[in-house]
């Protein structure tokens, strides 16, 4: 059993916690030496400095633990031990460095307790055919040996980090010892690190650093700053570095534990051009890799502040499903383009108010048939039924109304997508004013052949000329069509149908949900969903997720990917535990609901931790919180 | 096996490409310095004899991975001209009122007879027992040219009890030895030429070497302790610590230009001396800065440098560890610590500043 438990993942980020107590130890700082005050550490290394005759013999050296004393007699063990390392490091020629690793391999292996001891490894040797031994047994904790040698390649550093996290199960840390700024250190615990050390502290010296979290100032020339540390009689620059090391990971922690970690990395990156660049590279190359490990069902606020926002993982998965798991009504021929409001959910704003009043004094019919699609940065198509999920009712930019080249292409392709399941003799309204929405149009003009027509061209489009022009288009449309004699489908339903679909997969919402469902409850309340009586499903309205009953979602197992098949016939426990898993789809994100599946059944439905291909890469802990349960038949 | 073939290839391959550099010929360098004898202070007369060099490192071998003196021997060394200088200069250096240390060096091993003919070896050692002025003569060699047969010869020319035979052992550990310096013989070697010397009557001195590649020099400073507590315990009674310094064309020189290397703290070698002259008081310890101050030597931050560069001389010379019970301070201890243990932990991987802000 390994020591560490992973309770949260963000990208490659996560929060280990001790195995037993799920006590929150990572990201954590561990102490080189014995501290003056243990609190703000994960560990501390037992480590004699300057090594004296006594210790000459002494090959092993404790890492402790901080952990809270009153539930010590439950951890899985309260130290580890760092005991040899290979004579080689990492940037040593691969002539000599190869075999002298794999004899350090060989002799690791013969180590008495593998679980509590310390691997180094070395950066050059990730590739290593050999190293896949460590990684099947328990061993808990990495040293990685070389990490420094890469800050300025941001390919190097990027394609290193996210091989060995592709590698590694989540439940594995990793620490990257020296002084490492802490203004890199998001970035790095983003990539899929776990501790770092205070040397950085200790690195400042007479020509040393004064650390703020997001830059390192020379001691000489420096903000002012008024901790205790600094405005004593005896200012102890140690101690305020210290203090700066301790608050930076602690606010890392605490941003990966309400799921906001994503948009201070964001920010962060910015502290340092090679790593701003990193992760430009990363959200190009690697995107699914973080959007399969991106929790999509949160409830956390989604600030879009910089470009980087524009391919977060969270935001590319949304587009990705909204191409994949989006069809509209097939009744709909009438589609109208709108653009987004600051307040969320749109259809609560001010202006989406005056654009339903617009439409209605069209006449009730018209809603029968149309479809609205909202066009904003950097969700770039919402359809209006998913207006109240995450992270669409969740998100803020800032608006300049400027759209850059990027923007428009992607949002185009998108919207060109959407518009692709239409009728060809769909009509667009397109209601929307300014340059980018126009580039946009313009794009479906040229690749699409279908009528589109514009009602907010000349003035904004809550203008009273603009919304004249939407009822009068609106009303002309309508004489043209063909009367559908066809009953329309609850607008309720049609919005359920389609948060499941996009949530367990296409074709999903029509099995599940067909249009004799009843729904009770009122918003903001939770929505219970019923069937001939029966309560099958729940809509969450913090998350604006479907929560099902495990029996009922036996109806869509071919329809979904949010998979775990499990090796026994029940689930004993609150939780789904690594050994039982046989296989985890690899579409599982952390949060989904999943099914767990036994021989083509589901026997319950159960929260993700982690992705589902972490789930298979953990021999050890719980990979998924259990909600329900099918109840034994006898 | 006591050699790490890839890695003498490698050293080989940095040689092979250097050694065309030297020159033909090359006078007998010497000079004249304060030095520690056993038991008081004195004089040192120093000659470096310009011989065709180590023949290790002229190996296939390559020799030894930090050392680069063999660039400065010459190709066609001419023994004639270096004996009658070195009679000359000993005719005119020797000062009565003074005491001496004289020490032979030649970048070598002087009781190797392909480096220095026997003939000439001992004409020299018969030489220097002239002078009764001179108490101590020092060369220096490699175990495996420390032959009984040669030392009974040399006994024959020379007091043995003044004879004092300096051996670079660098590190009392074989892995050491092998994988980082390149050194070709192991300890095993060491202590049986020692104990040949020591029956013959001659005196062993034993050479270690603080921080060679790839040993971090928390690493360094641990196996420092190690190997003067196995010296000590045969007998020996005079170490000298040597800090690496860089020499051009090496191995070393080529990790330290790719900032792979750092070149050890004076903090270290301060330590170091305490720590062994408290355990060990009778010990003669030698802690021998090459370059000290400077990148390319042991240094601290620049500030304090040359005061503790002081405090280790004054002390070498003195023997008298009350020299390093002063404290001395300096803001760069903290670096010195946290550098230490990064090494550690990373193995050997040197704190660049450029990679960490």
């Amino acid at each position: 059993m390994r020591f560490f438990q992973p309770i949260k993942q963000i990208g490659y980020s996560r929060t280990l916690a001790e195995t037993r107590t799920h006590f929150p130890i990572s990201p954590g700082l561990i102490a080189i030496n014995q501290p003056e005050i243990t609190e703000g550490y994960a560990a501390v290394f037992d480590m004699p400095f300057p090594p004296k005759f006594d210790d000459i013999n002494k090959i092993e050296y404790d890492l402790a633990w901080i952990l809270p004393e009153d539930k010590m007699d439950k951890y899985h063990s309260s130290k580890f031990q760092l005991t040899e390392q290979p004579f080689y490091p990492p940037f040593a020629d691969e002539s000599f460095i190869v075999s002298d690793f794999e004899n350090y391999i060989d002799r690791f292996l013969s180590s008495p307790k593998l679980d509590t001891a310390i691997f180094t490894l070395l950066i050059s040797q990730i590739n290593n055919p050999r190293f896949k031994e460590i990684m099947d047994t328990e061993c808990s904790l990495y040293i990685l040996s070389g990490l420094t040698s890469l800050f300025n390649n941001q390919r190097r550093i990027t394609e290193t980090l996210v091989q060995l996290r592709e590698m590694l199960s989540p439940d594995i840390a990793l620490y990257a010892p020296g002084p490492i700024s802490p203004s890199l250190y998001s970035f790095l615990v983003y990539m899929g690190i776990d501790f770092f050390d205070n040397s950085f502290a200790h690195y400042v010296s007479k020509n040393g650093y004064f650390l703020t979290e997001d830059q390192v100032y020379r001691q000489s020339i420096h903000p002012k700053c008024y901790c205790p540390h600094c405005t004593g009689p005896e200012p102890n620059l140690f101690k305020h570095n210290e203090m700066v090391t301790k608050n930076t990971l602690s606010r890392i922690r605490y941003s990966i534990e309400r799921g906001i970690f994503r948009a201070q990395v964001e920010k962060d990156v910015h502290n340092n051009v090679s790593f701003a660049a990193a992760l430009k590279r990363v959200d190009t190359h690697f995107n699914e890799n973080l959007r399969r490990r991106t929790p999509m069902i949160s409830s956390s606020p989604v600030r879009c502040i910089g470009e980087e926002s524009f391919d977060r993982p969270l935001i590319t998965e949304f587009r990705e499903r909204v191409r994949e798991r989006y069809k509209p009504d097939p009744n709909s021929n009438l589609v109208i383009l709108l653009p987004c409001s600051a307040r969320k959910p749109y259809s609560f704003s001010r202006t989406h108010k005056f654009f339903h009043k617009a439409m209605r004094n069209a006449g009730k019919g018209v809603f029968k048939s149309l479809t609205e699609l909202i066009i904003t940065s950097p969700l770039s198509v919402v359809p209006h039924e998913l207006e109240d999920i995450y992270p669409v009712k969740y998100y803020d930019i800032p608006v300049s109304g400027e759209w850059s080249e990027k923007e428009i292409k992607v949002t185009a392709e998108l919207l060109n997508n959407v518009l692709s399941h239409f009728p060809k003799d769909t009509v667009i309204v397109n209601h929307t004013h300014g340059g980018g929405y126009e580039d946009i149009v313009e794009k479906i003009r040229t690749t699409s052949s279908f009528d589109i027509r514009n009602t907010a061209k000349d003035a904004s489009p809550t203008s009273e000329k603009s919304l004249q022009q939407l009822t009068d288009t609106l009303i002309e449309i309508q004489q043209t069509k063909e009367k559908d004699e066809q009953k329309g489908i609850s607008s309720k339903v049609r919005k359920i149908q389609a948060v499941a679909d996009f949530e367990y997969g296409l074709g999903s919402g029509e099995i599940l949900f067909p249009y004799s469902v009843r729904i009770k409850g009122k918003y903001p309340r939770d929505q219970h969903i019923y069937l001939d009586k029966e309560h099958i499903a729940t809509y969450v309205t913090r998350s604006g997720y479907l929560s099902l009953f495990p029996k009922y979602a036996n109806l869509i197992l071919s329809k979904t990917e949010n998979i775990l098949e499990f090796g026994a016939e029940r689930v004993s426990g609150s939780n789904i535990y690594a050994p039982g898993v046989v296989y985890a789809n690899k579409r599982i994100q952390p949060n989904d609901e999943i099914f767990i599946v036994h021989e083509n059944q589901i026997i319950a439905t159960a929260t993700a931790l982690v992705s589902g291909s972490d789930m298979n890469k953990m021999t050890s802990g719980i990979v998924a919180e259990v909600k329900k349960k099918v109840r034994s038949k006898k | 096996m006591k050699i790490n073939k890839n890695f003498a290839e490698k050293i080989n391959r940095i040689r092979e490409a250097e050694l065309p550099s030297r020159s033909h010929t090359r006078k007998v360098v010497f000079w004249e310095e304060d030095t520690r004898l056993l038991s008081e202070q004195g004089k040192a007369l120093v000659f470096i004899l310009p011989t065709r060099g180590c023949s290790w490192a002229l190996s296939k071998s390559g020799g030894c991975s930090i050392c680069g003196y063999v660039y400065d021997n010459p190709q066609q060394p001419d023994f004639t001209l270096i004996l009658s200088s070195f009679q000359k200069i000993l005719k005119n250096k020797l000062n009565k009122e003074f005491t001496y240390s004289v020490k032979i060096f030649t970048s070598g091993s002087f009781l190797d007879t392909k480096e220095v003919p026997e003939e000439f070896q001992l004409k020299m050692l018969e030489e220097l027992s002239q002078y009764e002025v001179i108490k101590e003569v020092v060369v220096e060699s490699r175990p495996e040219y420390i032959k009984d047969s040669l030392l009974k010869n040399i006994s024959k020319k020379i007091d043995m009890s003044i004879l004092e035979i300096a051996i670079g052992l660098e590190s009392s550990s074989n892995s050491i030895l092998m994988n980082s310096i390149n050194k070709g013989f192991f300890w095993e070697d060491f202590e049986k030429a020692a104990s040949k010397i020591k029956e013959n009557g001659a005196r062993v001195k034993a050479y270690l070497l603080f921080k060679p590649p790839f040993v971090s020099e928390y690493d360094s400073m641990r196996d420092m302790l190690l190997s003067v507590t196995k010296i000590v315990s045969l007998g020996i009674d005079t170490i000298s610590i040597n800090a690496i310094s860089i020499h051009r064309g090496t191995f070393l020189s080529q990790l330290f230009e790719k900032n792979e290397y750092r070149t050890p703290w004076l903090w270290s070698l301060l330590y170091l001396c305490k720590e062994i002259k408290e355990q060990y008081p009778d010990l003669r310890l030698i802690c021998d800065i090459v370059a000290g101050g400077n990148v390319k030597g042991a240094h601290n931050c620049g500030e304090c440098d040359q005061h503790v560069i002081k405090v280790i001389k004054e002390f070498t010379m003195s023997q008298d560890i009350g020299v390093l019970n002063k404290e001395i301070s300096c803001s760069c201890k903290y670096e010195w610590k946290s550098n230490l243990i990064h090494e550690k932990l990373s193995i050997s991987e040197p704190v660049i500043q450029r990679n960490v802000l």
